[in-house]
């Protein structure tokens, strides 16, 4: 009887869409293992108590992604897709980043939390933009927020009249490079954003009608649901959290680069969502998967500097990593292999397979 | 109602027509007249690079202020997007299309640019190139280059190293984007300094020209080599910039533990050279806008010019030297 429980609780884990990221992630950590074994060693910082170690790194990397990611989720479970975020960090960093420059390098705390108001109010003006196109004219998501990434590199270029742009402040540098009890601040932060995000989601009926207007607007629409204002929130909210890893991401150098902050960040989001099981069709998602892929691909990423491939090989060995990552997903894939090992399919019904064979079945 | 709507469409469609053949028409009449050479503007197109950095703002916004209206010049400015190398091909078609009479192009991407010089030079167009060169390097294909040159430049930096480490030491390479001219000219006069020297490369890698990146990857290969390295080399002041903040995070001190040489000499290098966060900085000149334009006036009187001008530039390898240039310092 245990050893049938206990396969029942493998195969259920097996079987959540994003097992096989949490299993790549561990393999990209053994492979950096196998090159230096003190790898996952932590130390602490005797001058301040930090914990210093390339873990710290990755999760301290994958802040922002981690942000970008669950706002992406959100919009993808709509059925829609947001390609501004990237932008939009861009966006958000140099509002930012000008405001503390134009504000005298004084420092202050207030003049950090006047910076962060304006770029997160920036962003869901942006974001509210995406929405009302999406929500209120009609547009495809695909090409409003096309519209926007577009636009949206353009404005921070304007904002910052094209030039990279820094600024020196204490409180802003805190968020992104601090630590609090030995921890990165940055990580801490994002993950009490995602969980009040989960939280918000998953205990109202939030989740329940963000996923019923990605399976079929039509039916959600009879069953009551109003789909436009929905839509308005989650483009906003996936705006102001790129507007928040817009922040984190100019943080680290205090100096935001318009063509560089949140290049292509849009596509590593996508990636994360799609590694963590939800479907680009829209409908069901899953924050926790959102957060796995978020974290292997800044483990991904590290591991890249880690093992010092050569940079002309980066991208090929990431697709690598990526494409093995979604066969091993795919149903159709592992069906394949299964059905290699099974024996004859017996005429009788599968439920009268004796448990000794089922066990046989996954072990094998 | 239907047979209405489709005729205003129709008339909509013939508006349009006729105001693009007139606009073309416009165009072509522009050209004629500077040809002519009476008394008009001659037109330049400016393929750029667009916001990169610091250094790129300081060159293209002195290559917009030599090119001015008062000079004689309309300069039409087309930025790639996101340094693509795509928008570039297509601005420049463009301009070739237009019928401009010259291009200076600043080419993101140093190879895949055959096709079009061959084009600008069926159509009779000088193409002359702005700091950045082309591979396969057909000089026949344009006029001249104009800028620092690179492995010089980074030729001095490698010297530097060398004699700043006599007894050898491990160093990391900040790298720009992979493929970029830039890239393999700074490693050519580097690796050409340091070969032979008891200097070891421990790993090199691309920071893609971004403080952030260059933050991140330093991080993780000062962790990835326990913290034994000695010498820093990124190839701009952004990586280096970056860097510098990697190393003071690992709690080694920039400047004594680690020493960090950067190209370019923007601004914020300057203060950061003064302040002790870099050694080693070198100047990549941007400023030759001057030198364009007397190249530019040359070519249209049909003289003939050098295949490859050098625009000088300084080394500073102190704190002093870059205290004394950061008050008048333009870029």
């Amino acid at each position: 009887m245990s050893t049938g429980a206990r396969t029942n609780w493998l195969r259920e884990l097996i079987r959540k869409p994003y097992f096989w990221g949490v299993v790549a992630i561990f393999a990209l950590l053994a492979l950096n293992v196998l090159k230096d074994p003190n790898y996952l060693a932590l130390s602490v910082n005797p001058v301040n108590g930090n914990l210093v170690g390339n873990v710290v790194d990755i999760l301290r990397a994958s802040a922002p992604i981690l942000m970008i990611a669950v706002g992406m989720s959100l919009v993808i479970a709509t059925g829609g897709i947001d390609l501004s975020v990237g932008s939009v960090m861009a966006v958000s960093g140099a509002v930012a980043m000008v405001f503390m420059k134009d504000a005298g390098q004084s420092g202050s705390l207030g003049v950090a939390l006047g910076a962060i108001g304006l770029a997160l109010l920036v962003s869901a003006v942006l974001g509210a933009i995406n929405g009302v196109l999406v929500a209120y004219i009609g547009l495809q998501p695909f090409i409003s927020t096309l519209i926007m990434m577009l636009a949206g590199r353009g404005i921070a270029k304007v904002i910052t009249e094209g030039q990279n742009t820094s600024a020196t402040n204490d409180p802003f540098r805190w968020i992104a490079n601090g630590f609090v009890v030995g921890l990165p601040v940055v990580f801490l932060l994002a993950i009490v954003i995602v969980i009040i995000v989960g939280l918000v989601v998953r205990r109202s009926a939030l989740g329940l009608m963000i996923e019923a207007i990605g399976i079929n607007p039509k039916a959600s629409r009879m069953a009551g649901i109003k789909p436009s204002g929905l839509l308005l929130t989650v483009y906003i909210l996936s705006a102001v959290l790129a507007g928040i890893a817009g922040i984190m991401s100019v943080g680290t150098v205090m100096t935001v680069d318009v063509s560089r902050t949140g290049y292509q960040m849009e596509l590593d989001a996508i990636l994360a969502v799609v590694i963590g099981g939800t479907s680009l069709a829209g409908g069901k998602f899953s924050i926790g998967g959102a957060v796995v892929g978020a974290l292997l691909i800044a483990t991904l990423d590290k591991t890249i500097v880690f093992l010092g491939i050569s940079s002309s090989a980066t991208p090929a060995f990431k697709a690598i990593v990526i494409v093995v990552l979604c066969l091993l997903q795919s149903e159709r894939v592992r069906s394949w292999f299964s059905q290699r090992r099974k024996p004859p399919r017996p005429t009788s019904a599968p439920t009268s397979v004796p448990p000794t064979q089922q066990k046989q079945e996954v072990t094998a | 109602m239907s047979v209405q709507r489709r005729f205003a469409k129709f008339l909509g469609l013939a508006a349009v027509g006729a105001i693009s053949i007139g606009l073309a028409a416009c165009s072509s009449g522009g050209d004629t007249g500077s040809d002519a050479d009476s008394g008009e503007l001659t037109t330049v197109g400016f393929v750029a690079v667009g916001p990169e950095g610091a250094w790129r703002e300081a060159n293209e916004t002195n290559v917009q202020d030599t090119f001015t209206k008062e000079a004689g010049f309309d300069l039409k400015y087309a930025p790639a997007t996101n340094l693509d190398q795509k928008s570039q091909i297509d601005a420049f078609t463009s301009f070739v299309d237009e019928g401009v009479d010259v291009i200076l192009l600043s080419a993101t991407e140093a190879s895949g640019w055959e096709d079009s010089l061959e084009r600008a030079q069926e159509a009779e167009i000088p193409v002359i190139l702005l700091d950045r060169g082309i591979e396969p390097d057909d000089t026949s294909l344009y006029v001249t280059r104009i800028a620092p040159d690179n492995v010089e430049v980074a030729k001095e930096v490698g010297a530097w190293a060398v004699e700043q480490f006599p007894d050898g030491g491990n160093y990391i390479t900040l790298e720009g984007p992979a493929g970029v001219g830039v890239v393999n000219e700074r490693n050519e006069g580097w690796n050409e300094s340091v070969e032979g020297s008891d200097l070891v490369q421990v790993a090199a890698q691309t920071a893609n020209w971004s403080a952030e990146e260059g933050k991140s990857v330093t991080e993780t290969l000062l962790k990835a080599n326990g913290n034994d390295i000695q010498l820093i080399f990124a190839q701009n002041d952004e990586m280096g910039l970056g860097a510098a903040q990697a190393v003071e995070e690992a709690g080694l001190e920039p400047g004594v533990d680690v020493k960090i040489a950067t190209i370019d000499g923007t601004m914020a290098a300057m203060e950061a050279l003064a302040d002790g966060q870099l050694s080693y900085v070198h100047e990549y000149n941007p400023l030759f806008g001057e030198t364009a334009l007397d190249v530019v006036n040359k070519t249209l009187d049909g003289e003939t010019v050098e295949s490859y001008i050098i625009v000088p530039s300084e080394a500073f390898d102190s704190a002093e030297a870059a205290q004394a240039v950061l008050a008048d310092r333009k870029y």
